[in-house]
């Protein structure tokens, strides 16, 4: 048996993160992960000759070497910037109407404006504006995050008083718009239902129609993606993955491959260590659970361990969307099939709201579809000659979790035909050249992740239950959460936020 | 009085509407203990952790071969798609070790799993299971898994099966699917084996042939000049003669590793279209040492060290480093023994690995140095990291 300083459940991006940062302020860690490699959704698999990535879209907050972003930092502590080749994306995406037209968006602000401007000039002055106020939204919001974490505890009742008159004059933007839901805000600013599409365009990256997606988490993708520009790498996230288990290996800390945490150990309320599935026993002063709160409390507790005060705090929290995804290595390029942008996003009619309703249906019929062509920026990424895509849309798991498993692979294949004619639409000829195509459900993302409904960006991410109002809170003494299921989900969002948890835990110890 | 940060958000612009439904929900919203043990049953649905498995029945195959029905404990199997495997756990000689074995029963049941095991020349496995396995014998199980299947979403209505001995029982399994259920499908089977009474399935599989007009069948033998069949080897001619345009098609292979060298070759003289040819991982070639880029002065005899955990356990070079492991009786996850999966994948500290053909490493492998130790065989002392 061992004694750890910190063990921390579950090797995704929040996890290694997390174990990183500790172990580089002298801090023994472990990390214990059920599956056989490290990184959560930050993975990849082979078939063929092609290797897929999992999750990663676009890296966001790395900036460049010269002038780096937040993320870039972060690794550039962790000695893994230099070990990892670094790709630049040149357009944030393309949106394609069904109309057949599409709009490309650069990933530079003032040729985002230009471009937009060019396509919709009877609202360019409406563009205009609302980018200078996605950027007084975004600069308010931070300052006021800085300004909030310089402050601790609850204020006196006066000082309250005088804050609450002040906020909406030092912050108006913020006051404005900060809860306030992607379709009323491009409602305020844009006539054009193309337009609107064509902005909110994030609203996939967090699996929320436009109508419940907050603007804020949208005002902030897009200001980011914008200022540090969209990365990708050379190998896929299961590179960041390993170099950061590596890491943490040099420093010292422990990762377990293949070996879950079965349960956590309890001592007068207050985690003190955690069973392995192979049952041993480890101690530690503090946990990190880089796994869901629902999971953490129902599978590593006994039913009369789970706080009452837990289970009241998780209420408004629903489980999250999950995704149905085709994973197809074509036998050509990816021009000869009209592939000119990485991330696309296609729709089958101007109303997102509507279609997207299609995510609590079995099949994808009419839901808008994500496809993402990683070798229009990593030509290298696959054999010459050939082009790897991964195309699908959001989906609950319900429906797939009612299925008779005796229908499930004749639904998965007929879900992947249904992607593939919807964008032969788009991109004919598709079909005839799939050399490989694997097909991953929800049920998929639920087996490899032991998430509750294979749900992909945790909590649903609406605006009762995100930005300000992340269950970030543990209901048991020495266990903490660092996951994209208490934070704004994303690979860049999860690396930070347990950047500063694990921070938090190594300063707090150092106090000690 | 309320919290600071209620407060604040009262002034934004939808603050109290967001803060009343968040009132709300506490009140109505669901409990998280209803998730307690739903999302490891529905896995298990699926992906079992191990599958445990009892024979039920052993039925002879052919002169040298048997079907094990297995069914079982919890009267529960998975579904699985026709032309996958499962992988089996056996305990020998103090060893416990696996192989995979294609399913050849029919998808369209799940009452039980049916595989066939033929006898091979150093079969460690496949010995136990003919001499020595019998009815109500129980033996653990990962998987089903496995890419060896018909996609029909991009696969060709006619499908081309190119069988050799033993191969043949993820096409049984893929036969009976289609022709059981009545799919709109064309199979032609080129089933390869060295003597007529060792050909498998062959008295169904002639039935079948004749009950089902979109199915055909020919038996090519080897080593058998009074065979009144075709003889000889799964060649482009024989290719050419029963399946006529290649570009109709697709094909699949399964068989011994010398039958795909060939019968790729004669596939590649029909400008068949490489993406239209599927093979089935079947294993390590007999012996390691016959493998293209095996470096010439080992035998395969030689034995080095490998350090792990603390330990030194020896490696003999012709056995992979997952059967090292295993013979030291150290428990390391396994699955498709192919190098496929990638379950067995193992980071290689320091030394020196001669790697079999199709293994599928990922790119962060490469660049970290993890192996697939099933299909990796050490040819020096070896430091590893589970």
């Amino acid at each position: 048996m061992k004694d750890y300083d910190v063990i921390i459940i579950g090797a995704g991006n929040g996890g290694l993160a997390a174990a990183v940062t500790l172990s580089l302020r002298g801090k023994s860690v472990a990390v214990f992960e059920k599956h056989n490699l490290p990184g959560g959704c930050g993975t990849s698999f082979r078939r063929g000759r092609f290797e897929f990535e999992v999750a990663l879209h676009q890296l966001s907050s790395m900036g460049t070497s010269e002038n780096p972003g937040p993320l870039r930092k972060q690794f550039r502590e962790y000695g893994i910037e230099n070990q990892i080749d670094w790709i630049e994306i040149r357009d944030l995406f393309r949106v394609n109407l069904p109309d057949g037209r599409g709009y490309t968006i650069p990933a530079d602000r003032r040729k985002a404006e230009q471009s937009l401007s060019e396509s919709f000039p009877e609202e360019k002055h409406s563009i205009h504006r609302y980018f200078d106020t996605v950027w007084r939204f975004c600069e308010e919001a931070n300052a006021f995050a800085e300004k909030s974490a310089a402050s601790s505890g609850e204020p006196p009742a006066l000082k309250k008083l005088i804050m609450k008159t002040l906020f909406p004059k030092l912050y108006p933007t913020l006051a404005k718009y900060g809860l306030r839901s992607t379709q009323d805000v491009m409602d305020e600013f844009f006539k054009t239902k193309e337009l609107q599409l064509c902005l909110s365009a994030y609203w996939c990256f967090m699996g929320m129609p436009p109508n419940r997606f907050p603007f804020s988490i949208l005002a902030k993708c897009t200001y980011i993606y914008l200022t540090d520009k969209p990365f990708y790498l050379r190998g896929g996230s299961q590179v960041m993955s390993q170099a950061l288990t590596e890491t943490i290996r040099k420093n010292g800390g422990d990762v377990y491959l293949s070996d879950g945490v079965a349960e956590i150990l309890l001592k007068d309320g207050a985690a003190c260590g955690v069973i392995d599935e192979k049952g041993r026993e480890f101690r530690c002063k503090k946990i990190i659970s880089n796994i869901s709160p629902t999971m953490t409390y129902t599978r590593l507790l006994k039913k009369n361990e789970i706080p009452f005060s837990a289970r009241d705090y998780l209420k408004p929290y629903t489980v999250g969307i999950s995704a149905l995804t085709c994973f197809f290595g074509l036998d050509c390029p990816p021009e000869e099939l009209g592939f000119t942008n990485s991330f696309t996003l296609n729709y089958d009619s101007l109303n997102a709201n509507e279609d997207f309703l299609g995510a609590y249906s079995l099949l994808p019929e009419h839901d808008p579809i994500v496809a993402t062509c990683y070798t229009v920026d990593d030509p290298e990424g696959s054999p010459a000659g050939t082009s790897v895509i991964t195309a699908g849309s959001l989906k609950y798991s319900a429906p797939w979790e009612a299925l008779p498993p005796e229908k499930y692979h004749e639904m998965k294949f007929k879900a992947a035909d249904i992607i593939i004619t919807r964008l032969e639409k788009q991109y004919p000829k598709l079909r005839e050249h799939i050399e490989e195509l694997e097909i991953a459900t929800p049920l998929t993302h639920m087996r490899y992740l032991t998430h509750p409904g294979g749900a992909i960006y945790g909590y649903e991410q609406d605006l009762k239950s995100s930005v300000f109002f992340f269950p970030t809170e543990s209901r048991i003494p020495n266990l903490e959460f660092a996951s994209g299921w208490v934070n704004a989900c994303g690979f860049g969002p999860n690396y930070m936020y347990a950047d500063k948890v694990a921070k938090r835990i190594a300063e707090e110890a150092d106090v000690k | 009085m309320k919290s600071i940060k209620e407060m604040l958000l009262e002034t934004l612009k939808n603050g109290p509407e967001v803060l009343t439904d968040i009132t709300a929900c506490r009140r109505n919203g669901k409990d998280i203990i209803t998730e307690i043990g739903r999302v490891d049953k529905k896995i298990a649905e699926y992906h079992p952790k191990m599958l445990n498995l009892e024979v039920s029945e052993i039925i002879p195959n052919g002169n040298e071969a048997k079907t094990f029905r297995l069914t079982s404990e919890n009267g529960y199997l998975p579904p699985f798609l026709a032309g996958q495997f499962i992988n089996l756990f056996v305990e020998t000689d103090g060893v416990r070790t696996s192989r995979p074995y294609s399913l050849s029963s029919s998808p369209l049941q799940r009452g039980y799993y049916e595989i066939t095991v033929a006898r091979t020349a150093d079969g460690f496995v496949s010995a136990y299971l003919l001499d020595k396995a019998k009815p109500g014998d129980r033996f653990e199980a990962n998987g089903p898994a496995g890419h060896f299947y018909i996609n029909p979403v991009f696969h060709k209505k006619k499908s081309v099966f190119i069988a050799g001995g033993s191969g043949i029982t993820p096409f049984v399994s893929m036969i009976r699917d289609i022709l059981e259920s009545g799919k709109n499908r064309d199979i032609i089977l080129l089933y390869g084996c060295r003597k007529e009474n060792t050909a498998l399935f062959y008295e169904e599989l002639k039935e079948k042939v004749l009950a089902h007009p979109n199915f055909r069948f020919e038996l090519i033998v080897s080593e058998d000049e009074s065979f009144k069949g075709r003889k000889g080897l799964i060649d482009a001619e024989i290719i050419r003669e029963t399946v006529q345009t290649t570009d109709a098609a697709d094909f699949y292979i399964c068989g011994p590793q010398v039958m795909y060298d060939f019968c790729e070759k004669e596939l590649a003289a029909l400008n068949t279209d490489k993406k239209r040819i599927h093979r089935e991982v079947f294993g390590a070639s007999k012996s390691i040492q016959t493998e293209p880029g095996w470096p010439s002065d080992l035998t395969g005899n030689e034995v080095f060290k490998i350090k792990i955990d603390g330990k030194i356990i020896p490696a003999k070079s012709g056995e992979s480093v997952l059967a090292a492991l295993e013979r030291a009786g150290i428990k390391a996850p396994v699955c498709c023994r192919s190098g496929g999966c990638g379950i067995c994948r193992v980071r290689l500290v320091s030394g020196k690995v001669f790697t079999a053909r199709g293994v599928l490493k990922r790119y962060a492998d490469e660049m970290f140095g993890y192996i697939h130790s099933c299909k990796c065989f050490p040819i020096s002392d070896l430091e590893i990291l589970l």
